[in-house]
């Protein structure tokens, strides 16, 4: 895959979260302030434009410049999370100008890391990570066991909404949902919903 | 909603153009953006001090930007973080060799771009940043323990961090030495608030939350975040002494020390009742044996229109008297 293949990526994510601005607005407004679906809607069309209108040819760079025009577009706590993610998978891929389906992995566990080191959250806090992380792990075994694309994405996707199901089993220990305590174990996270629906876009491009 | 503004969605860039209007000897813009605002009395080869904030908070955060305080701030829209961009534009701009310390209020939206902005810096102009992060409402979290993450918010006591750091900027302390001063009046500030009304968002339109005509809400955050007590109004002392018991018992602040105080209107709070409110304070800390250096009374931190006020305390030792005495010139804060 060369940078150009990316940008039908972009525009699937794209178009997934605009589909889903509902479902993650009602998600959100159980406990939150109810503007996920605006952001995610919008910072996911911002990255998918950046990527669009540029002939980069850096894998690297591609990813860097998606994660800024995002940071630009929705500078709130979650849209500044996401894009921190799209800006470590660019540092990580800089230089690549083509990649296999490793390279995929390699993108989603940088994105991950950029999430986790930004947000300074953990795996069971409750959040994004609990449905990115799954996914990744998935991706690296597949590349382990050398599956094809279309296999490593649709393992993602399944381990992501298998992740973004289990937050009903966590409680929440930051954000808005963290105040309160106990009662936030039965609710479903709607970061972790974004990584189910990143995933979900994932596969419906590979 | 009831305000005098022309189209919501106008209602921060409009209210930026009136201000660079008021006062163009002190402040002006950078990147072609009115968000990123710096001052216009640069001094060559001092630390910048930069900081930013949701929109909604005058003369937060963008007010304490001229002479002697800040050198520049990116704002968002109202109560939103401004973008991680913004902030590096503003950097770039007040850089000038020595590096900028970022002074902010502990919120994650803020904390996130922030980082973002001082890596992109970093990586890409090879500006040198430190961050200070406040964090002193002690009604909003129990304090943290040593080494351990402070969760408590920023509020109204910011302004005797910036007074600090940017009168040891001045002085032409280096990046590490305004960062310890930063540092040092943020550890001995203490803040804490109390609300009679909420705020309305322009862009949303109604109020976020309701207080009874009758109640407060002790400790309510200025984006009506929730407080540790809502009830019956009392009168002023009663409210003053319940606030000046946590706060003096969080530090805490004892008989000897000597503080500067700060009586916050938080929008739509009188003046007169400001003063009623610093009357029972004098009195209090008298009782304490807390001597005042100096008292600030007025509108320093805002929430909208909400009605109410907040106490901040912050101990002094002789290198913090210096710096809070120093000269500073500012759209509302002169020294």
């Amino acid at each position: 895959m060369k940078a150009e293949d990316l940008k039908g990526l972009f525009r699937k994510l794209s178009e997934v979260m605009e589909e889903n601005r509902k479902y993650l607005i009602k998600l959100d407004s159980v406990v939150g302030d109810g503007d996920l679906g605006l952001t995610m809607g919008d910072g996911f069309l911002a990255a998918y434009e950046a990527v669009a209108s540029t002939g980069e040819s850096d894998i690297g760079k591609l990813l860097y410049g998606a994660g800024k025009a995002m940071s630009v577009a929705v500078p709130s706590t979650m849209g500044t999370l996401m894009a921190s993610g799209w800006m470590q998978a660019g540092k990580a891929l800089k230089g690549s100008t083509e990649i296999g389906e490793e390279g995929m992995a390699d993108i989603f566990a940088a994105y991950l890391d950029g999430v986790a080191n930004r947000g300074k959250a953990k795996v069971g806090d409750k959040t994004f990570l609990d449905g990115l992380a799954p996914a990744v792990e998935a991706m690296k075994r597949s590349v382990e066991e050398k599956k094809s694309g279309r296999e490593m994405a649709e393992a993602a996707y399944e381990a992501a909404k298998q992740g973004f199901q289990n937050t009903t089993t966590m409680v929440a220990v930051h954000g808005r949902a963290a105040t309160r305590g106990e009662a936030s174990r039965e609710l479903e996270d709607p970061g972790a919903a974004v990584a189910m629906l990143m995933m979900q876009a994932y596969r419906d491009w590979a | 909603m009831k305000k005098i503004i022309n189209k919501p969605e106008d209602y921060v860039n409009e209210m930026l153009e009136g201000l660079y209007a008021a006062h163009p000897d002190l402040i002006t813009y950078t990147n072609d953006d009115l968000r990123c605002l710096v001052t216009a009395k640069k001094k060559a080869g001092k630390v910048g001090i930069a900081t930013g904030g949701g929109s909604g908070h005058l003369p937060l955060f963008l007010g304490y930007v001229g002479e002697g305080m800040l050198d520049g701030c990116s704002v968002g829209d109202v109560f939103q973080s401004p973008s991680a961009e913004q902030m590096a534009a503003v950097t770039r701009e007040i850089d000038d060799g020595a590096g900028v310390l970022y002074i902010y209020g502990n919120y994650n939206g803020d904390i996130f771009n922030f980082d973002m902005a001082a890596e992109m810096v970093d990586f890409e102009d090879d500006i040198r940043v430190e961050s200070v992060v406040a964090g002193e409402d002690v009604a909003s979290a129990a304090p943290g323990a040593p080494g351990e993450k402070n969760t408590r918010r920023g509020v109204a006591g910011i302004i005797f961090v910036y007074k600090c750091a940017g009168a040891a900027a001045a002085a032409m302390l280096d990046l590490d030495n305004v960062k310890r001063v930063a540092e040092k009046a943020a550890a001995n500030v203490r803040t804490m608030g109390v609300a009679l009304t909420p705020c309305t968002v322009p862009r949303v339109g109604e109020p976020g939350f309701s207080i009874g005509d009758d109640e407060m809400e002790i400790g309510m955050g200025i984006h009506g975040e929730a407080g540790i007590r809502r009830g019956k109004l009392e009168p002023a002392d009663q409210i003053v002494d319940e606030m000046l018991d946590k706060i003096v018992a969080d530090l805490p602040y004892a008989a000897g020390d000597e503080v500067a105080v700060l009586i916050n209107g938080l929008g739509a709070t009188p003046l007169d009742e400001q003063y009623i409110v610093t009357r029972r304070v004098d009195q209090y800390l008298k009782e304490k044996g807390i001597r005042v250096h100096r008292y600030y009374v007025g509108e320093y931190a805002t929430a909208l229109e909400m009605a109410g006020f907040s106490i901040s305390l912050l101990k002094l030792d002789d290198e913090l008297k210096t710096y809070l005495d120093a000269p500073a010139r500012t759209p509302f804060f002169v020294a």
